[in-house]
């Protein structure tokens, strides 16, 4: 609940009038206001500069420094203060936290000094509100990060997890060969060899010298042919051994061929072997030479080490719409220049331009500029158009230029927030979802509580491992006495997913099979919501085990602590024989659940329940 | 005459406004300065001393309960949508808004749409302060949804109903769908006294008063600021 709000628990409570004259049962008596009108101010003394809040104020959350008893380690009793000797400037920002709800980061502030205050005054950061969350999170990871590299320097590169096996290792080591020097070795081996066969097929084509026996230069292929050979073969065979050792590695061997650089790979390798098999043949070997040239592209491979590169490749695949329209938009010009110098020069016999795809190297050789002079106008007319087409080629081939550098950046800023959104949208959903099922289950608690002597003592007793004394502020024992007249009120009772689903298994196995043919084809509530939802019963706890993690939390968070560490033992002793069958629902539970069945000897509805609804019903609910 | 001319004027300097944004590849700055002129609705309520005359709360009382007001509507007045909000965040269960919409109504004395402190304090010294007969009225106030003067079956069914929206559905037992109904039916057989279908106040005022639970329960607002 809000801090915000619990202002206005008077009013929720005054509107509660309205259930009174409808409701059937009597009402459960009013909690006493242990500690009335807490108003005063308090003095904080944070080094020397003084804040003064109501005392309120800094109850709103029972579970920091201020809000608790915790403070009064730090009271100084000859000024009637509270002195801390923290940093003033950012006590700042955590006092604002508790005037307004909202949490903010200070921008130029250290992250880790920012930390170590939220730490002491035991708030945790992930309530940061939106307008500071990002920067927060910027900074935390730019500080990890400096952290994790210095580790790293310290330590050398000792983190090889002892149990992998012999293929998992050798995946790893192709995919990061700086992780052993066994993999750094092959690495600079493979890349020598590739180097070495580009080299190659650059050399070959080179004219050596003439032959005694012929008229012209040969090339250095034909010269060295065997030289030439042996390097191609010595070649393709590390290639071979690379691409099968990298195929036996790969934990998906379908996924592995069916991506880019496998099949990069085997053209690259595939010409040499084609080229054995059909020698005889002239030109066919002479068109599969040429595809050696795609070896070129392992050196495409280098990306996997580069995350500019890989950005940048990602960049164009994303740019290839722009890419795409720029293209069209110059397929444009050029046929409307084409045609235009076409019929202008048309007038003039020795012409160049015979038609208009001839016209077309025209357009394109004098937009981008190059003029090669194969090809000009000679009429007046021509020229005209001639100037105008290459004014426009400047501008039609700068244009798209920035677009794909702003492109660039904005696809590589964006990569960086989505993420950044993404782990937001998930922390904030899942507190709000705790905050929600923490709301519930604090009532669900403080009802537990309610059920034994002395509910207070019961808490703090239990809470005495935990790390922050609490104490239940008084709008809580408020807003809960609010929920129990809504309960009176209906006569119907709040129950968490897990004991209504067994409820709902327990209604439908005594009323089996109308109900359940009932529950199959229409879907009220009830029956078929709680049978469908079965599975989905891992997602409602995760975020309570998210919260038990033994964090400092809200009050809802610390009840639910309390709620895993209480003991079973009176509740198994009064299961009914009658419920036996709901047991192997709750044994495949995951282990952190504890398991719980509800016994009610009598139907609820119509008796009304005195005060003492102790004796009707025993309640464990499982979370 | 000169009414129109100036809306002429007006829109004639829009329209060249327009233009000019568009060669000078502005224009979509236009739809943002508009909205920053609505939001700046400010009320301020009267003095302490004229709501200690026409409440029952004391000046401390008041302070408080203002400063929580403030707290979430800083302008002064509070419409049905920050209500259900506000509302909404005691009933995580359930969904409150429907009774949250009649409450607005019932303390939206004078119809405008908005609560402002004013009527919330008033609404709240009734309540919590006023005598048990003022209670049972405000209630009735509260019931009967078109302030006719009776409660008809339809409108108990929906208060009925909102209520019980409020419990969301992990109840126990299993929530039925003529739960509401049912309810009503126990509340026509025990208020409506001459069996006319209708409650008119005051055999809801008489029911009330015989009936010990809800004599009980009206009682527990005394202490609650």
């Amino acid at each position: 609940m809000a801090a915000g709000v619990a202002a206005w628990l008077p009013f929720a409570r005054a509107a509660a009038i309205g259930w009174m004259p409808v409701a059937s049962a009597p009402m459960p008596p009013p909690p006493h206001d242990k500690r009335r009108s807490q108003e005063g101010f308090i003095i904080l003394n944070v080094s020397g500069t003084k804040f003064q809040t109501w005392r309120n104020t800094l109850e709103r959350y029972p579970d920091t420094l201020l809000g608790s008893t915790e403070r009064d380690f730090f009271y100084h009793e000859e000024t009637n203060e509270y002195f801390f000797d923290r940093d003033p400037d950012i006590f700042r920002h955590i006092l604002n936290f508790y005037r307004t709800g909202k949490l903010h980061y200070p921008r130029h502030e250290c992250i880790s000094a920012y930390d170590e205050e939220l730490a002491f005054f035991g708030i945790i950061p992930e309530i940061i509100g939106d307008c500071c969350y990002e920067e927060y999170k910027d900074r935390r990871r730019e500080n990890t990060e400096r952290i994790q590299d210095d580790e790293d320097n310290e330590n050398g590169k000792e983190m090889t997890p002892p149990d992998m096996t012999m293929r998992q290792s050798m995946w790893r080591a192709f995919e990061n060969p700086h992780t052993s020097t066994m993999a750094l070795v092959f690495y600079y081996v493979t890349g020598f060899f590739i180097a070495v066969s580009v080299m190659a097929n650059v050399v070959e084509t080179v004219p050596c010298g003439t032959s005694f026996n012929r008229v012209k230069d040969v090339s250095c292929g034909e010269r060295y042919a065997l030289a030439f050979f042996c390097l191609d073969t010595a070649c393709v065979m590390i290639f071979t051994v690379e691409y099968l050792l990298r195929l036996i590695a790969a934990p998906s061997r379908y996924k592995f061929v069916k991506s880019v650089m496998s099949i990069i790979d085997v053209v690259a390798i595939m010409p040499y072997y084609i080229g054995l098999v059909m020698t005889d043949n002239e030109d066919v070997s002479g068109a599969f030479v040429t595809l050696r040239v795609f070896r070129v592209f392992r050196i495409f491979k280098f990306s996997r080490h580069s995350a500019g590169l890989r950005i940048l490749g990602y960049t164009l695949k994303s740019c290839a719409s722009e890419l795409g329209f720029l293209l069209f938009s110059l397929t444009m010009a050029i046929i409307i220049f084409a045609t235009v110098m076409f019929y202008a020069e048309k007038g003039s016999n020795s012409s160049k331009f015979t038609s208009i795809p001839a016209a077309f190297w025209y357009t394109i050789v004098t937009m981008t500029t190059l003029g090669y002079g194969d090809m000009v106008p000679k009429t007046i007319v021509g020229k005209i158009f001639g100037s105008i087409c290459s004014l426009s080629g400047v501008l039609v081939i700068a244009l798209p230029v920035p677009v794909i550098v702003s492109n660039f950046s904005r696809i590589y800023h964006q990569s960086q927030r989505a993420e950044k959104r993404r782990a937001q949208k998930k922390t904030r959903l899942s507190r709000i979802r705790a905050a929600k099922s923490g709301g519930a289950n604090a009532y669900l608690q403080y009802k537990r509580n309610g059920l034994l002597a002395d509910a207070e003592e019961e808490a703090s007793k239990e809470a005495g491992k935990a790390l922050v004394c609490k104490v239940n502020p008084t709008f809580e024992t408020q807003h809960h006495h609010l929920l129990h007249c809504l309960e009176k009120t209906t006569n119907h009772e709040f129950v968490d997913e897990q004991t209504y689903e067994t409820s709902c298994m327990e209604v439908s196995m005594v009323k089996p099979s109308t109900s359940r043919s009932s529950s199959v084809s229409s879907s009220p509530h009830g029956l078929t919501s709680c049978c469908s939802r079965r599975n989905k019963r891992k997602s409602f706890n995760v975020p309570n085990s998210n919260m038990t993690s033994g964090r400092r939390g809200s009050v809802q968070e610390l009840s639910t602590i309390q709620i895993r560490e209480r003991p079973l033992t009176n509740s198994r002793s009064s299961l009914n024989a009658k419920f036996q069958e709901t047991m192997p629902l709750n044994s495949e539970q995951p282990p952190y659940i504890t398991a719980a069945i509800i016994s009610m000897p009598t139907p609820p509805v119509t008796t009304p329940e005195g005060g003492d609804f102790q004796s009707n019903i025993v309640r464990v609910s499982a979370l | 005459m000169s009414h129109c001319r100036k809306r002429c004027k007006r829109q004639l300097i829009k329209v060249a406004r327009y233009f000019y944004r568009f060669l000078t590849g502005t224009l979509t700055q236009d739809s943002i300065e508009d909205d920053f002129e609505l939001s700046t609705v400010c009320h301020r309520p009267e003095g302490l001393e004229k709501l200690q005359e026409q409440t029952k709360f004391t000046k401390k009382e008041l302070q408080v309960l203002y400063r929580g007001f403030k707290n979430e509507c800083p302008s002064g007045v509070v419409n049905e949508d920050t209500f259900k909000i506000i509302y909404s965040q005691f009933f995580p269960q359930g969904d409150s808004s429907t009774y949250a919409h009649f409450l607005f109504e019932a303390f939206d004395t004078n119809k405008n749409g908005s609560v402002s402190f004013e009527d919330f304090v008033i609404g709240l010294s009734i309540i919590l302060r006023g005598t048990i007969n003022d209670r049972l009225n405000w209630a009735f106030n509260l019931y009967d949804l078109n302030k006719d003067g009776c409660i008809t079956k339809e409108e108990m069914l929906d208060i009925m109903k909102s209520i019980y929206d409020m419990m969301g559905k992990y109840t126990y037992p299993c929530m039925q769908e003529d739960a509401p109904r049912e309810h009503v039916e126990n509340f026509f057989q025990k208020m409506d006294r001459n069996n006319d279908g209708v409650v008119t106040i005051d055999e809801f005022i008489e029911s009330c008063q015989k009936d010990e639970n809800i004599m009980q329960s009206m009682q527990l607002f005394d202490n609650v600021i």
